[in-house]
């Protein structure tokens, strides 16, 4: 799970004859693609740590599109999904939409639209794995502080004052000083502002 | 002189019409002039002297000489002077009715009687043949059925029969002498037979005129009483009276009403029914033909009836000729009933259609039919409205199936569609990458486009027969196939409606007659109805099988779903027209279902599946000779 390793288009429709033109138009475009029959058979083969985005039919029988994207938020799957819908499906993406898919599309579609909408979840899951590795950082970073520095933390990213958490901690002013250059330090942040900024980081996405 | 005298006594005698007997105070008799030898068969000497007893039979025989006897000794006459009827005896031994009259001869001592004898046979025979006449007559008078009234010239009644009496209920006493129109005439009527009566003692009306009128009888009932009256004349041709003969027609009246009321009956249901009746006989034999018979045939009323030849080459349609000959003769050959219908053509141009029924039986002149001729052309046209009706709403239910279906089907072109788009966007794209497109993969391209356009046609073909406006006909069918053909429609439905569908054809299946569209329609339907049924189910049971099997003489299909069941409520309204448990539904699915499945001979109805569910099947008959 480097930042080099390719990105690939996941495909999952149960048209013989949609799946297949799909994969001949990314495989047109330099785009690595994987197709699936049904959403069982890429929920069996999914890979978190694999960087991508999915092409999804949101009606199918069995499971369909929006339950495999149920599933995957169950899951903490960060996958970006680009729906393929029908006409008269537009209630069906609207709801996908309300759960993080990142735009849908109607068939049939004009190839530079879905490449486009392709390239957008690619750099979202780019983004979100970028982010991911950063706030790993930051946790990594919160979990080699001592107690009382982590503490001290938790008060300075509230805003309180040196003196109110010296109160608050029943230890000296000069006490809480010398922590807060300590977490500052070892937090690698330039400012408060920026120590802040990574607090919120680490507690998003649970 | 006294010589002279007796001469002249004896030719006098002897002229005489009468019989002249003479006896003495013995009834010995002395003197029988010519006309006795005459009437009683005896000579003068051979009965002189001996007692006239002798020309009397028993009992005045023995009677006459006491008689006589009497007389001489009282003086008292019985028959002299008088003169009776008696019977005499003649030679030859007869007895005659005889009218006698005796006198006593004055100054002759001892006494001496001359009788004078006339032979009333004949006149006899006449009172008895007058009062013979009049019994008679009194008889005809009471046997008559009729009422026999006579009126004096104030309108009493003067002469009353024992029938009279007995329709009006009045004794002969109680209405000889009384006013005939006070007591025997409803106040409504009395006016007018006054002066009717009148009239006739004016001698205004013709001899035996007649007329109606009701009387009243005793008991106050009303009875229609047709007169025949004639006036009484004196010998100066005065009137005097009138003779009436009335016959009691209440009865008859009533009779007659009522067959003319069902004459007019019959009359104007012909006219109403279009229809008229015919009695003839085949070929040349008389016709009769009813009124209605000109109407439905076009023909005024004044054309004689024609033969069966000269009808079926003038009236019956051309083209219907020779169906027409065709069941004539059939009918005739086997002299039984015939029932078949044709057209004509009417004398001013109009095309009818004409429905003919009867029978024929033998005659001795031919053949006897009798029948009727309807003309049924209302409806013919009533027919065919109900049958363009029916098939326009079968349509509608038709297009209203494929509405409900249209999501899937839009989705079921949609996908070749989509396919096609992007295998061409796709293609272009490598056409245009540096270096060119791989020709392997642009060939697959291509073939994959044509592949998925005709995919898109069939879908496009088969939704277009379905849904066209058509004439429902009849064809060969395999079921099996039937079903195969649905799927192509059936299963975007099921598919949007995320239901599998799960075909088992047993190739046993029979073959069977049938309109294919309208078959495809029930199944359609049926289809429908277990996918709407089905959608809300968990995952595991939103499957539907559509079987075929073999069943008796025909084949059963059926539609089985794993779905909630009928609830009761709307078991009972499940094929009534209009009835929808459904938001957007019109109602007319398995009605039309139902009636399309009757119409092919089959049946349409549901059981529950085993484990839960409704299966929903229809049979259809083997077709028949193959």
């Amino acid at each position: 799970m480097t930042k080099d390793k390719p990105s690939t288009v996941f495909v999952v429709d149960d048209d013989d004859a949609v799946r297949t033109s799909l994969r001949l138009l990314l495989k047109s475009v330099g785009l690595p693609v994987e197709t699936f029959a049904s959403a069982q058979e890429f929920l069996d083969a999914y890979d978190a740590d694999r960087a991508g985005s999915l092409v999804l039919d949101i009606r199918m029988p069995g499971m369909s599109g929006l339950e495999l994207q149920q599933k995957l938020n169950d899951m903490h799957a960060i996958v970006p999904i680009v729906f393929i819908t029908g006409h008269g499906d537009v209630p069906m993406a609207v709801e996908a939409m309300q759960h993080g898919a990142v735009d849908f599309i109607q068939k049939p579609f004009r190839d530079q639209d879905l490449i486009d909408r392709i390239n957008q979840a690619l750099e979202k899951d780019r983004e979100n794995r970028n982010g991911l590795r950063e706030r790993d950082a930051i946790r990594q970073r919160i979990g080699h502080l001592t107690p009382r520095e982590r503490e001290v933390l938790e008060l300075v990213t509230k805003g309180k004052a040196n003196k109110v958490i010296a109160g608050d901690l029943d230890v000296s002013q000069r006490t809480v000083e010398i922590h807060r250059a300590r977490v500052m330090e070892k937090m690698g942040a330039s400012s408060l502002a920026h120590l802040v900024r990574m607090v919120i980081e680490a507690d998003r996405a649970q | 002189m006294a010589t002279n005298a007796a001469q002249e006594l004896e030719a006098l005698l002897d002229a005489a019409v009468d019989a002249v007997i003479v006896i003495n105070h013995r009834s010995e008799i002395m003197t029988f002039n010519r006309s006795a030898e005459r009437l009683f068969g005896y000579s003068e000497e051979q009965v002189r002297g001996r007692n006239v007893s002798m020309l009397m039979p028993e009992p005045y025989r023995s009677a006459h000489d006491s008689y006589v006897g009497a007389y001489l000794n009282t003086g008292r006459a019985r028959i002299i002077g008088i003169g009776r009827e008696i019977a005499a005896l003649r030679a030859d031994g007869s007895v005659f009715p005889a009218a006698l009259s005796v006198g006593q001869i004055r100054g002759a001592e001892p006494a001496r009687f001359v009788g004078f004898i006339q032979d009333i046979t004949t006149r006899k025979a006449a009172i008895e043949a007058l009062r013979f006449e009049r019994d008679r007559a009194q008889t005809y008078l009471d046997v008559a059925e009729v009422i026999l009234l006579a009126l004096d010239e104030h309108g009493c009644v003067t002469m009353i029969n024992r029938r009279g009496q007995e329709i009006l209920g009045y004794s002969e006493a109680e209405l000889v002498g009384s006013d005939w129109f006070e007591t025997c005439l409803p106040d409504a009527v009395r006016a007018d037979r006054r002066a009717r009566f009148a009239a006739e003692l004016a001698l205004q009306l013709p001899p035996q005129s007649e007329s109606r009128a009701e009387i009243l009888t005793r008991s106050g009932e009303r009875r229609l009483i047709a007169w025949r009256t004639t006036a009484l004349l004196d010998p100066q041709g005065q009137a005097i009276g009138c003779l009436a003969s009335g016959e009691d027609i209440t009865e008859r009246q009533t009779a007659e009403d009522a067959l003319r009321q069902s004459e007019a009956l019959l009359r104007s249901a012909q006219r109403l029914a279009h229809l008229g009746n015919f009695e003839i006989v085949h070929p040349n034999g008389p016709q009769k033909w009813s009124e209605q018979m000109y109407e439905v045939l076009g023909l005024p009323r004044t054309h004689s009836p024609m033969t069966v030849a000269e009808f079926a080459e003038t009236i019956v349609h051309p083209d219907d000729r020779e169906h027409f000959f065709r069941e004539w003769a059939a009918a005739r050959a086997g002299l039984k009933r015939f029932d078949f219908e044709f057209r004509i053509r009417r004398a001013d141009g109009e095309l009818r259609y004409i429905h003919s029924q009867g029978t024929i039986t033998t005659h001795p002149d031919g053949e006897l039919v009798i029948g009727t001729l309807q003309d049924i052309t209302e409806r013919k046209h009533a027919e065919h409205e109900l049958r363009v009706g029916q098939e326009r709403l079968t349509h509608v239910a038709r297009l209203s199936t494929m509405g409900e279906m249209a999501t899937g089907l839009a989705h079921e072109i949609n996908q070749p569609l989509t396919a096609i788009a992007t295998y061409a966007q796709a293609a272009v794209r490598m056409m245009d990458a540096p270096g060119g497109a791989d020709p392997t993969d642009l060939r697959d391209a291509l073939v994959q486009i044509v592949s998925q356009s005709l995919r898109a046609g069939e879908v496009i073909r088969r939704l277009r027969s379905f849904v066209k406006t058509r004439t429902a006909h009849s064809e060969q069918l395999e079921v099996n196939r039937l079903v195969e053909d649905i799927r192509i429609l059936a299963v975007p439905d099921a598919r949007v409606n995320d239901v599998r569908l799960v075909l088992q054809l047993d190739p046993a299946s029979p073959l069977v007659a049938g309109d294919p569209v309208q078959l495809q329609q029930v199944l359609l339907n049926l289809i429908r109805n277990a996918i709407d049924a089905t959608c809300e189910c968990p995952t595991a049971l939103r499957e539907l099988t559509i079987s075929t099997r073999p069943l008796g003489d025909g084949v059963e299909v059926a539609v089985v779903d794993h779905a909630g069941g009928i609830p009761e409520s709307v078991a009972q309204n499940l094929f009534n027209p209009f009835y929808t448990t459904k938001e957007t539904g019109t109602g007319l699915g398995l009605a039309i279902s139902r009636s399309i499945i009757t119409a092919h001979r089959g049946k349409l109805s549901y059981r529950p599946t085993p484990g839960g569910g409704t299966t929903f099947y229809f049979t259809l008959p083997q077709l028949v000779g193959v």
